[in-house]
């Protein structure tokens, strides 16, 4: 075995790229709890980064095989715009990317040679973002005159570990909403359907954060041992809590201050999207937590709902986000009634409903029991809603408010 | 005479296979064969148009915004919706992002790998690569450490995502400093094409795959805080830009004269028009596409401009795998796929071959860089006569540039170009609010309705178009840009643009054809959504045929 590289000389890669201690120390936290291990693994997490992967100098990068299936690149876009360590930093120094149709230098046989290759010396690490397609025979998707589904079985069967990046390749993700021309489904229970038997991480989302890749990937490489996963394989670190749990206007449910249209002076005040028909009550993942693009922001910090698009059952690629949450911006729980589908049409008018309207009381409630004594200024009553009584979903006391225990805290 | 096959062909979005005849080491016959299968326009029907807008953009993971955006013109169109100015502008900064994000990655980490070696830079004379950094005008990086850096991933033994690389085609004519010099941006751009998405993530809440553009606006409304870090971020990205694009772009075509010689193609160019100029509701579509930024228009053999028009574009069958061999306009198509085999001299790909007035078109920046010169785009005609002239050619001679490297290089042009307006856009969103402009949203007042968006995305000119009912889709239909350059032969046998380009192709060694590598790179396609209506057939036989990922 050759000389593993120095903690000095790894801090001196990092200080070159200028990366702090500090902040090295802070990723490996990030890193730590969304292994699962909370932040006091930190120090073991560093230590490990430390003293082995990166910076090593033999033959010891892992090799993973990046396949797409029937994708848009979408999540490998996302892979590009990791924060830390960056793209650049995991191909060269943590992961040796045997293949990847979008980053490889090669091309064509090459290409298919490197990951035989790669496949019969073992021991490397799929990742496969896209749709599994079963139409045709399988036939739908080839690649170098195999079909897509082939190239998966045999990347498959020497994983690993089999990560499914990405919605569609959890359970066939929008190509497997109504009518499913492809007869597109997911990792799983293609693998499955075939009797392979390995361990397969899914990470849904449209795209998947890459950070949650990331985690998942040093988790292993360095700690040796794969995320604790839930009952669908989802790492439940990642996936164990809805949206609506962590969300940044979470405070604004509570006191009933909401959003009513795209756009809008309440938007402005950063208010919550539930009435435009956010999913994050019923979506479970950390997006709020993580952030996208360097942590930049995410979905509803930029005013847009939450779409829900980490809604994905591995084993049942008809129970799709898309299938699932369309239309977007209705609340629209009562409207999917058995197999009856009712899907109203336009944006004008955004929810009306009774759950609505009880929320909207809760939060009354919650402000006049004084459950939420230091929240954003209380409105007696909403600006848009006095400009717009047929739609508005606020239900009005016209008596002052003496009693404090009116309002319905129970 | 000998066939040459790349199938995959690489760093490009989605799965694409060239098949060339080649002659006495140069290309005599081609066909190109892609495509994707997954049904996107049955998806989005019955349901809501701003469902639409947030599906379709999943065609593509590389430019959702163009999809998202043109999705949302089309509904409005469809509805009658003039936007307001402050989304027009947030819906200009969010889809430039998107195209300096495409641009950046597209040169240095897709189509750059076939001209730079990082390997190669492992022999490179630190010192003399900062020579060389300014004898070219372009930024130093702290080579020395990137050297070592190689050094250790070299030293490994592992290849990473070099493995199986073509560097040793002899055709790679950098020196060790001019790699080296590449090799560190190819790193930065990493960076900053990250940058640029971080941009589109601001105002979109993420990327790719946006959230706030919607039939009507935006969903995003700025603060003060959120100003601020978008105005440091577009001047970063801008700088590094301005710096670096153009210098490294005249540097590879230094290396690389050859490169001029061939890859030419059919000569005629659309482009549909991007980044709205200011309008309101008296403004025709007409002019708003010929007002634009970048602006519409067709351009001939002999770069005479037209404005385009939507009554001549077709699409012709009679090569791909659906039944019969029709030629008609997007909606009274009937098309059904009919998979037969991988035939060069019948059918060989999903690919339609979109036609416009009986012929096909090249699209893409190059083609938009072209109508802006025509145009008479004041920053791009000073720019591209500039780099002309750099070239070693007379300003105004657009000919220098039809060629594998004028492509390349004339999209930095464009780069740079939508930098600058990023800057301005900023400026103009922050007086608009200042003037007291509050308004970023307008309800649909209708339900019914049809609409079709001309737009751009970075790979060129894209076409959505709806029909609305009782506020669901009825019908919709996409010509996506790869749709128009990667099309086969149209219903005379003429060649295709990608096709007629690799034609006269030279070629050393059949089993690596980088000059033909080359030459697909400079069209930058993108075939996961090149081909997108289907339908699942069952009783026909598969065993032969390329499918839509392209294959034998």
């Amino acid at each position: 075995m050759d000389k593993q590289s120095t903690a000095s000389e790894f801090q001196g890669m990092l200080e070159a790229r200028g990366v702090s201690r500090r902040s090295f120390m802070k990723l490996c936290g990030t890193l730590a709890i969304m292994a699962g291990l909370g932040e006091a693994a930190a120090p073991r997490v560093a230590q490990a980064l430390e003293e082995s992967v990166i910076g090593a100098s033999q033959g010891d990068l892992y090799p993973v095989i990046w396949i797409e299936g029937a994708s848009c690149t979408g999540c490998t876009e996302a892979f590009a715009q990791i924060d830390a360590p960056d793209a650049a930093a995991v191909v060269l120094e943590l992961i040796s990317l045997n293949y990847s149709e979008t980053l490889s230098a090669a091309a064509g046989h090459s290409m298919e040679k490197a990951k035989e290759q790669t496949i019969e010396a073992g021991n490397y690490i799929l990742v496969y973002e896209g749709a599994v397609l079963n139409g045709w025979n399988g036939n739908a998707l080839r690649v170098a005159g195999k079909t897509g589904n082939e190239h998966l079985i045999e990347a498959a069967e020497k994983a690993t570990a089999v990560v499914a990046l990405g919605s569609c390749a959890v359970n066939g993700g929008w190509m497997a909403a109504a009518p499913n021309a492809s007869n597109a489904t997911g990792v799983q229970a293609f693998l499955k359907e075939q009797g392979i038997n390995v361990p397969i991480i899914n990470i849904p989302g449209c795209p998947p954060n890459p950070e949650w890749l990331c985690a998942v990937l040093i988790q292993y490489l360095l700690l040796g041992e794969l995320p604790e996963l839930n009952a669908e394989n989802k790492p439940t670190q990642i996936f164990g809590q809805t949206i609506h749990d962590n969300c940044q206007r979470r405070g604004h449910f509570e006191n009933g201050e909401f959003v009513y249209q795209f756009g809008s002076p309440e938007e402005a005040k950063g208010y919550c999207l539930y009435p435009l028909g956010c999913r994050g009550p019923q979506t479970k993942a950390n997006c709020g937590v993580v952030r996208y693009n360097h942590r930049r922001s995410w979905c509803v910090e930029a005013g847009a709902p939450c779409i829900g698009c980490c809604e994905a059952n591995p084993n049942n690629p008809g129970q799709n986000w898309i299938e699932v949450n369309t239309p977007f911006f209705k609340r629209h729980r009562d409207l999917n009634i058995g197999d009856f589908k009712f899907q109203p049409g336009t944006i004008a008018a955004a929810v009306l409903g009774i759950e609505a309207v009880a929320l909207v009381i809760h939060g009354f409630g919650m402000k006049a029991a004084g459950r939420v004594p230091n929240g954003a200024e209380f409105e007696k009553k909403r600006a848009w809603d006095a400009k717009h009584p047929e739609k508005s979903i606020g239900v009005y006391d016209d008596a002052p408010k003496s009693d404090a225990k009116k309002g319905g805290d129970e | 005479m000998t066939r040459s096959v790349i199938d995959p062909i690489t760093r490009i979005e989605g799965h694409l296979r060239a098949e060339m005849e080649v002659t006495d080491g140069v290309v005599t016959d081609a066909w190109i064969s892609g495509g994707c299968f997954r049904g996107m326009e049955l998806v989005v029907r019955d349901r809501t148009p701003e469902d639409a807008a947030y599906i379709v953009q999943r065609i593509c993971g590389v430019c959702p915004v163009s999809h998202m955006h043109s999705a949302s013109i089309a509904a409005e169109q469809a509805l009658g919706i003039t936007i307001p100015n402050n989304a027009r502008i947030i819906r200009n900064l969010i889809e430039g992002a998107q195209f300096l994000h495409s641009n950046i990655l597209w040169l240095y980490n897709l189509a750059g790998l076939d001209y730079v070696n990082p390997l190669n830079a492992l022999g490179a004379d630190a010192a003399d690569a900062y020579d060389l950094a300014a004898e070219l005008g372009t930024p130093s990086a702290d080579f020395v450490g990137l050297q070592d850096r190689l050094k250790k991933f070299a030293d490994n033994g592992q290849l990473s995502i070099f493995s199986g690389n073509w560097f040793d085609t002899g055709e790679y004519n950098m020196t060790p400093e001019a790699d080296l010099i590449l090799t560190a941006h190819y790193l930065e751009a990493l960076q900053m094409q990250s940058k640029a998405s971080e941009i589109a993530a601001l105002l979109g809440g993420k990327m790719p795959h946006i959230m706030t553009i919607v039939p009507g606006g935006t969903a995003f409304v700025p603060t003060a805080e959120k100003l601020d870090d978008l105005k440091g971020l577009v001047d970063e990205v801008y700088q590094w830009v301005a710096d670096t694009m153009i210098p490294d772009t005249l540097a590879i075509a230094k290396f690389y004269p050859e490169a001029t010689t061939f890859g030419k193609g059919i000569g005629r160019y659309a482009a549909w028009g991007v980044f709205e100029s200011p309008f309101d509701e008296g403004t025709s579509y007409a002019d708003r596409m010929r007002n634009r930024y970048l602006p519409a228009g067709v351009l001939d053999e002999n770069f005479n401009i037209s404005d385009p028009d939507e009554s001549k574009i077709t699409e012709y069958v009679g090569h791909s795998w659906y039944e019969g061999d029709a030629d008609l306009p997007p909606f009274e198509q009937d098309t059904k796929p009919a998979f037969t085999e991988y035939d060069v001299n019948d059918r060989y790909t999903w690919d339609k071959c979109p036609l416009y007035d009986g012929k096909s078109l090249e699209t893409g920046s190059f083609a938009r860089v072209l109508v802006a010169y025509k145009r008479g785009v004041p920053f791009v005609k000073q720019h591209v006569d500039e780099m002309l002239v750099a070239l070693g050619a007379q300003a105004g001679d657009l000919s220098v540039l039809q060629n594998t490297l004028g492509r390349t290089a004339a999209r930095q042009v464009e780069t740079l170009y939508i930098a600058t307006l990023m800057k301005e856009w900023v400026n103009e969103l922050c007086e608009a609010i200042k003037s007291g402009d509050s308004e970023y949203f307008r309800a649909p007042e209708k339900s019914d309705g049809e609409g079709t968006a001309f737009w751009e995305a970075p790979r060129g000119a894209l076409y959505h178009s709806e029909k609305v009912k009782g506020g669901k889709i009825t019908d919709y239909q996409i010509i996506i840009p790869s749709t128009w350059n990667l099309s086969p032969h149209d219903p005379k046998g003429n060649y295709g643009p990608l096709e007629q380009a690799l034609i006269g192709v030279p070629v050393a060694d059949v089993e690596k054809p980088i000059n033909a590598l080359r030459t697909v790179h400079s069209f930058d396609p993108c075939t996961a959504c090149a081909v997108h209506i289907v339908e699942p057939k069952t009783g026909k036989k598969f065993e032969t045929v390329t499918s839509p990922w392209g294959v034998k």
